[in-house]
């Protein structure tokens, strides 16, 4: 469960970035298709239902739902290469300036909160002061980072333009402007405080009162987070009705602006802890719909058994990988690690961990091998496999300099050497995973252990604190090209993007745990700086981008940071015995909370 | 001659001692059973995990694969074999509940004697003591214990299980002995002169030895729970071939609770767990009649 809320919330984070004018309007359905149905699912964002939590979307335990009663601006695509595709939300239109200086954002025409007020640029620029609390790559309180907005304006009621700090553009400014949500203004703004604005223009320049103004807007964001509207005030395709602990029951909001398309008049979201109790939900036939979650096979086949059920599957930008500490020894050695790469038969850890969620990796290019195709093109097969082969791990090992002593490898210096591998203990498939890995290790001669964490906050805690020697980490998580490579050339290894500077903090500080080298040398390449090329991503054209994501791939490849293990797939369920239209193998709807599927007018009352 | 006719006389109450558990023992068959079954655990634990390499082979074409000849319980997620896994892991539960169950005794024990026999400003101290262990909550103190401490040993995690348990046993053994230290027979030792070791080794512990035995034994049994279930709930680190992570996985990994697949790997530490339950039980019920003498049929 953990696992499946972790990886829909980095789904989410992946997420973060912006671009063109779009005509995208919602799906026209001839005719009221409002029958009086309840669609059951579950939000995978929201494990546990709290019935005390407040209709607050940045609360953690809030009775907001993404796509349902909680709305952005306009909803990310996460196109296989281009960051900047949306389908519209509180938003209908967006423009973007060629020069990505500004996004001009139009909103719904007809678009009203629950109570019949409508939306307005103002709810909009209030709800873009509370993303500069919350942090966000375009709303962000750092003076002169990369990507940020420089001004907001309000052209008319319905009509708001976000202008670009061009002293350090990013091409993914756009998306950070319209992957915010949007809340109403008449419930936040006492909150909020009316000097909000005096705040955040004094927290971006430089200065005593500027460090004062950074300090409010951290507080104030605590605050937004624990803040109780009182009531649901929604602008999305639903409004809360009542929450307890088994389900939160939400009805049709009738001044949503495609409300004559919500086929639904309302929406069931079950309470889940465990990814068992979705399997069982599914068994019943109970779920009209549910995103990602981690099925056994056998289970697998149970739940297509059920009368309606469907397996959907659909590409995500998630990619897990084996990190190596290189500031521990053997891990330090490029030969060490290449030499596990060999060993480590990627297709054997699938089928044992993910079967039915992922895809063994190619090879470690950094990348999803969907988007690797379309960014490396012909390259991607240029790119050394690291197949499975017994021979050239030993190679690799005695280039590094371990002994084999009697059937084991051992140090440089004949003392013992043991692949210590960490996980989450909740994440049943990682530790699936690690456990194959420890057994074919062992088979090879080279001694492996599995140990899990507590929970994930302490795992990631522990891992940035350099304790472990080994563990799984995402990467390639797109499809913004900086962001996928930042996960393996980003903070966690050393290269800190501030202000549109790269700087690289030494091996141990500063929370750079793997600890490659600044510089890495790479075959056709010479000495690649890969931080400073992943930093460029964010600001050249597309072209050159193709350019650097295949320097990058071959150096991840060469110089192996992580060993990329398998591809995440999208693995979605839908029921088609009350409800149709939904969306099909490989749509980027798939990406997106199923809420968003039924605003949009594609899901059908079954008739 | 006098030390001759000690020696003969200790040798006979000593046959006669065990004469009488063999009559108890043979009076029901279950009292037999569940020595056997303690036996065969004990069998399993010690000797069995030498039958197997220190890792296990795998095959994972062989996931979950059904009960057979081969596989006594399937194969797990990994295609290891279930039963291998639960010998192997035997070893930890077993030695882990058998620590719990002697320090238990131990400190129980020791400390409600002492403070029983002794009374006055060392009862109150250690009674207060007591009653503070036992305000303390074990469940969630493990549950804390856990993100710090890994209990990556048998002995470490029976040591925190038998510190965390004594405080019941210590109440108990003192009420017994504040009631048994007015009977007649510790008042004739006392006018004899001898010694409090002698008073609380010879004359108390004795007479408390059933009561002290079946409480081992009932710690032994929760002790074997609250391991089994830190496992299963997987807040210890996860340690291959171990019961308590068997049934993690069976669950959480395998989907036992949903389809058929993973449930011999779920029930084989289940039915361990439960055979080693009543084993204690009728073993219980032995040594009850065995030290109380009311209870004996002679």
């Amino acid at each position: 469960m953990k696992r499946l809320a972790a990886v829909v919330a980095l789904l989410g984070m992946a997420a973060v970035s912006a671009c063109s004018s779009t005509d995208n309007k919602p799906a026209a359905t001839g005719g009221a298709a409002a029958a009086a149905a309840v669609y059951t699912t579950v939000d995978g964002n929201k494990p546990g239902i709290d019935p005390a939590g407040p209709a607050n979307p940045f609360a953690p335990k809030g009775n907001s739902f993404s796509g349902y009663n909680a709305m952005k601006l306009a909803w990310v695509k996460n196109h296989l290469t281009d960051p900047n595709q949306f389908y519209p939300g509180i938003a209908e239109s967006w423009e973007i300036a060629t020069d990505n200086s500004s996004v001009t954002i139009k909103l719904q025409p007809n678009n009203k909160w629950s109570d019949g007020s409508p939306v307005t640029a103002e709810d909009v620029k209030l709800s873009i002061a509370i993303a500069y609390t919350q942090g966000n790559t375009a709303f962000t309180q750092v003076p002169g980072a990369a990507g940020s907005a420089s001004e907001v304006t309000v052209v008319d009621d319905k009509t708001i333009k976000v202008t670009q700090d061009m002293a350090n553009p990013v091409t993914t400014f756009a998306r950070g402007v319209l992957d915010t949500p949007v809340v109403p203004a008449k419930l936040w703004s006492s909150v909020v405080g009316a000097d909000i604005w005096d705040k955040i223009k004094a927290a971006r320049t430089e200065g005593a009162d500027a460090e004062a103004a950074r300090t409010y807007l951290t507080e104030l964001g605590k605050k937004i987070i624990a803040h109780n509207p009182g009531q649901d005030l929604s602008a999305g395709p639903y409004v809360l009705e009542r929450v307890n602990a088994s389900a939160a029951l939400l009805k049709k909001n009738p001044h949503f602006y495609n409300a004559a398309n919500v086929a639904p008049e309302k929406v069931q979201l079950l309470n889940f802890t465990g990814n068992e109790q979705v399997w069982n939900y599914l068994i019943q036939g109970k779920l009209d719909s549910s995103p990602f979650v981690a099925v056994p096979a056998d289970t697998m086949t149970k739940i297509k058994a059920t009368a309606g059920n469907q397996v959907i599957k659909g590409y995500s930008p998630v990619v897990v990988g084996l990190a190596f500490n290189q500031s521990k020894a053997p891990y330090d050695n490029v030969h060490v690690r290449r030499g596990l790469a060999y060993l480590i038969n990627r297709e054997e850890v699938t089928q044992i961990a993910s079967p039915e969620g992922g895809t063994a990796a190619v090879t470690t290019s950094g990348i999803h091998q969907k988007a690797a195709a379309e960014w490396l093109g012909a390259e991607l097969g240029n790119l050394e496999p690291f197949a499975t082969d017994v021979a050239k791990a030993e190679e690799e090992f005695k280039a590094a300099g371990l002994k084999k002593s009697g059937d084991k490898w051992t140090l440089a210096d004949g003392k013992p050497w043991k692949v210590s591998m960490h996980a989450p203990a909740g994440f049943s498939d990682w530790v699936a995973a690690q456990e194959n890995i420890k057994n074919q290790l062992i088979k090879a001669g080279v001694d492996a252990e599995v140990v899990t964490t507590a929970d994930f906050p302490l795992y990631q805690t522990e891992m940035a604190e350099g304790k472990y020697d080994t563990g799984f980490w995402l990467i390639g998580l797109g499809p913004a090209p900086y962001n996928i490579f930042q996960r393996i050339y980003g903070a966690a290894n050393g290269w800190a993007n501030i202000g549109g500077k790269v700087t690289h903090n030494a091996p141990g500080k500063n929370g750079n745990w793997m600890g490659s080298k600044e510089e890495v040398e790479v075959e056709g390449l010479g000495k690649v700086n890969p931080g400073e090329l992943t930093a460029k991503l964010n600001a050249v054209s597309p072209e050159e981008q193709k350019a650097l994501m295949l320097q990058l791939a071959k150096t991840a490849n060469a110089d192996l940071p992580v060993i990329q293990l398998w591809d995440y797939v999208n693995t979605q369920f839908q029921n088609t015995t009350r409800f149709t239209g939904f969306p099909a193998d490989d749509s980027d709807l798939l990406r997106l909370p199923h809420g968003v599927w039924i605003q949009l007018g594609l899901v059908k009352a079954k008739s | 001659m006098s030390e001759l006719i000690l020696e003969t006389s200790t040798a006979s109450m000593r046959r006669n001692f065990w004469r009488g558990v063999w009559r108890v023992m043979k009076r029901k068959p279950s009292r037999m059973a569940g020595v056997v079954i303690l036996l065969g655990f004990t069998v399993m634990a010690v000797i069995g995990p030498l039958f197997y390499p220190e890792n296990l082979p795998y095959d994972p074409n062989a996931k979950y694969a059904p009960i057979s000849w081969e596989h006594w319980f399937g194969t797990d997620g990994q295609g290891k074999d279930v039963w291998a896994q639960l010998v192997i892991g035997s070893r930890y539960v077993l030695l882990s509940a058998l620590v719990t169950g002697v320090i238990t005794v131990v400190v129980g024990a020791g400390l409600g004697l002492f403070s029983g026999f002794k009374r006055g400003r060392w009862d109150t101290v250690l009674m207060r003591l007591t009653d503070m262990k036992l305000t303390i909550p074990g469940l969630p103190l493990l549950l804390v214990l856990s993100t710090v401490w890994s209990f990556g040993s048998a002995i470490e995690m029976g040591l925190v299980l038998g510190l965390l348990g004594w405080g019941g046993v210590a109440r108990a053994v003192r009420s017994q002995t504040l009631s048994l230290r007015e009977r007649g027979f510790i008042e004739a030792a006392r006018g004899l002169g001898l010694s409090t070791t002698h008073i609380v080794g010879k004359e108390l512990l004795p007479t408390m030895a059933p009561y002290i035995a079946m409480n081992m034994l009932v710690a032994v049994t929760g002790a074997v729970y609250a391991q089994v279930g830190l496992f299963f709930l997987g807040v210890l680190p996860y340690e291959a071939d171990n019961w308590g992570v068997m049934l993690n996985l069976a669950v959480f990994g395998g989907g036992a609770m949903t389809t058929t697949a993973a449930l011999p790997y779920l029930l084989a530490p289940l039915l361990a767990i439960l055979l080693l339950t009543l084993g204690i039980v009728l073993v219980v019920d032995a040594m009850d009649e065995i030290f109380n003498p009311r209870l004996r049929e002679e």
